[in-house]
């Protein structure tokens, strides 16, 4: 395989990648089904957009979002259904009951841990310590711009964290177990081992005091564009919304069997944060995962960061320990 | 006890008769690419094939099955597939919903503990709520003002940052109901899957 260049780089000299936006196929079907699929993601987009900015305060809760939340995801699985994107990324009852597992960690046991030691906590503590106030001029910001600016922090946090996960090795161990999947569903954003997930969860928004409804708002942005990562669909996304927004076709892109496609598109929601620093590759991949789309246990998956350390640990420190000491020749 | 009596519970059992003329080993012959996927190995004999699967990949057809054996016997009306194929992921999914009561446990556990800490440590004095305003262009298109800080926020406060059980709970009955559908579906599916592979369709 010849891969193509893009940049200094050469992506998809191991595997097969599409690169470049007029190379990825558009939806296919009647007018009606190319009008869905292409107009569904803005639609929806703006219309959560107009009902978290209107809604009554007596609508306008966190509930009302998770139900939302749930809602949006079970309209997106059957889209799955509809019209998938490729056969090989079909949803089984296995995956989808290995899936819930993870989604299901994350609620319950991960929200605990979050609880005690999370990013909010640590914050909290901090302010408390030094006596420091909230950011409060936050929030006599206009709604729009608050909700634009949580989900962008939010991101940018997200988006060094991903980028220190591909190049630390430490950090790596955590997230390698994410890149075992070989196929994109609705709730393969959460697969995964749990130390990554409290990893990418940590972020900065407790400085800030913001109005609910703002936080709302950022929160919709991630459901109606970063969900879009892990779903077996394919949408005419118009061109503003990809130099913008994190598409299927992205992180396909950043899931891909080549080394050097993954180190690229790394933000959850704002992809323009990639263009900035140079790593967004425009593209697709259909072949997924890691060791030639070998598939990872659940039970490996909670124990890799840990049994893969132990051995890196032993390679590095074990074997000088033992090893005869070889003179080594003056540079 | 019997181990069958508990072990339908992740073990998928059934048998399809064969069509009237077909060989064992053309029977054998037409299931063949079935256990011949990525992680997936098997033996057979004259009568019987096993198989084991081991890191199936997630768009193997028999993927939710670990190992099973098929046997070719002779029934009153001819040859008849016999197949006992067993499933960990069904075994898991039926073990899940307690994993997730014990979740339920222990976020109820570690409220219990929240509350006898909050009671012995002294309350922190309380900062007086800003009231909190719209900017003007939100207030000219109509966006709902916040709400004023209410005088018993500090009680249904405390009831908010409580750990919850409810989510463990509501994965407890979704796993539940996906095993009833799984052992179901998937038993349904191998079967259909054999027929369809058998009569060559």
């Amino acid at each position: 395989m010849d891969g193509v260049r893009v940049g200094k780089r050469i992506i998809g000299a191991q595997a097969p990648v599409v690169v470049g936006w007029e190379n990825i196929p558009r939806v296919e079907g009647g007018p009606l089904k190319r009008f869905v699929f292409t107009w569904f993601q803005p639609s929806l987009l703006f219309a959560l957009i107009a009902f978290w900015y209107y809604a009554p305060n007596s609508i306008a809760k966190a509930s009302t979002a998770i139900g939302i939340g749930i809602g949006v995801r079970i309209l997106l699985l059957a889209l799955e259904w509809v019209n998938p994107r490729h056969a090989s990324w079909r949803l089984t009852w296995k995956e989808l009951a290995s899936d819930l597992f993870y989604v299901g960690l994350g609620y319950t046991l991960l929200n605990l841990v979050e609880r005690y030691i999370g990013s909010d906590v640590v914050i909290e503590a901090v302010q408390h310590d030094f006596d420091w106030d909230k950011l409060a001029w936050f929030t006599g910001l206009p709604l729009l711009l608050q909700a634009l600016l949580i989900s962008f922090i939010f991101d940018f946090g997200q988006y060094w964290m991903h980028r220190g996960m591909h190049n630390w090795y430490p950090l790596w161990l955590t997230h390698a177990p994410h890149h075992y999947i070989t196929q994109l569903n609705i709730n393969k954003g959460a697969v995964g081992n749990p130390v990554e997930l409290f990893l990418i969860g940590l972020g900065i928004g407790g400085f800030f005091d913001f109005l609910p409804r703002a936080a709302l708002l950022a929160g919709t942005l991630g459901l109606a564009v970063g969900t879009y990562q892990h779903i077996n669909v394919r949408f005419n996304s118009p061109r503003w919304w990809r130099f913008l927004f994190n598409t299927t076709e992205h992180h396909s892109m950043h899931h891909s069997q080549d080394y050097e496609a993954t180190r690229s598109n790394y933000a959850s929601t704002w992809i323009v944060i990639d263009r900035l620093f140079g790593t967004c590759v425009d593209g697709e991949a259909e072949l997924l995962g890691m060791e030639g789309g070998r598939k990872m246990s659940i039970a490996e998956t909670m124990t890799y960061p840990f049994t893969e350390g132990w051995k890196s640990l032993k390679e590095r420190f074990g074997k000088a320990r033992s090893a005869p000491v070889i003179a080594q020749p003056a540079e | 006890m019997n181990r069958r009596f508990i072990d339908w519970l992740w073990h998928v059992r059934g048998s399809l008769p064969l069509a009237p003329g077909q060989s064992r080993d053309d029977a054998f012959g037409r299931l063949d690419p079935l256990f011949r996927e990525a992680g997936t190995s098997h033996d057979r004999t004259d009568d019987t094939l096993t198989f084991r699967k081991k890191g199936q990949g997630a768009q193997d057809r028999m993927s939710i099955f670990d190992g099973g054996v098929l046997q070719i016997r002779k029934g009153a009306a001819g040859l008849v597939l016999h197949y006992h194929l067993s499933s960990r992921a069904l075994l898991f999914c039926f073990l899940a919903p307690l994993l997730f009561l014990g979740f339920a446990q222990l976020t109820i556990a570690a409220g219990k503990i929240e509350k006898a800490t909050a009671h012995a440590t002294a309350k922190k004095p309380e900062k007086k709520d800003a009231i909190l305003q719209l900017h003007p262009i939100d207030k000219f298109l109509g966006a709902p003002a916040p709400e004023k800080p209410k005088k018993d926020k500090a009680k249904s406060e405390e009831d908010d940052k409580k750990p919850s059980p409810r989510a463990a709970y509501i994965f407890a009955a979704i796993f539940a109901c996906l095993y009833v559908v799984g052992r179901v579906l998937e038993g349904r599916l191998v079967r259909s899957l054999f027929r369809k592979s058998l009569l060559g369709a």
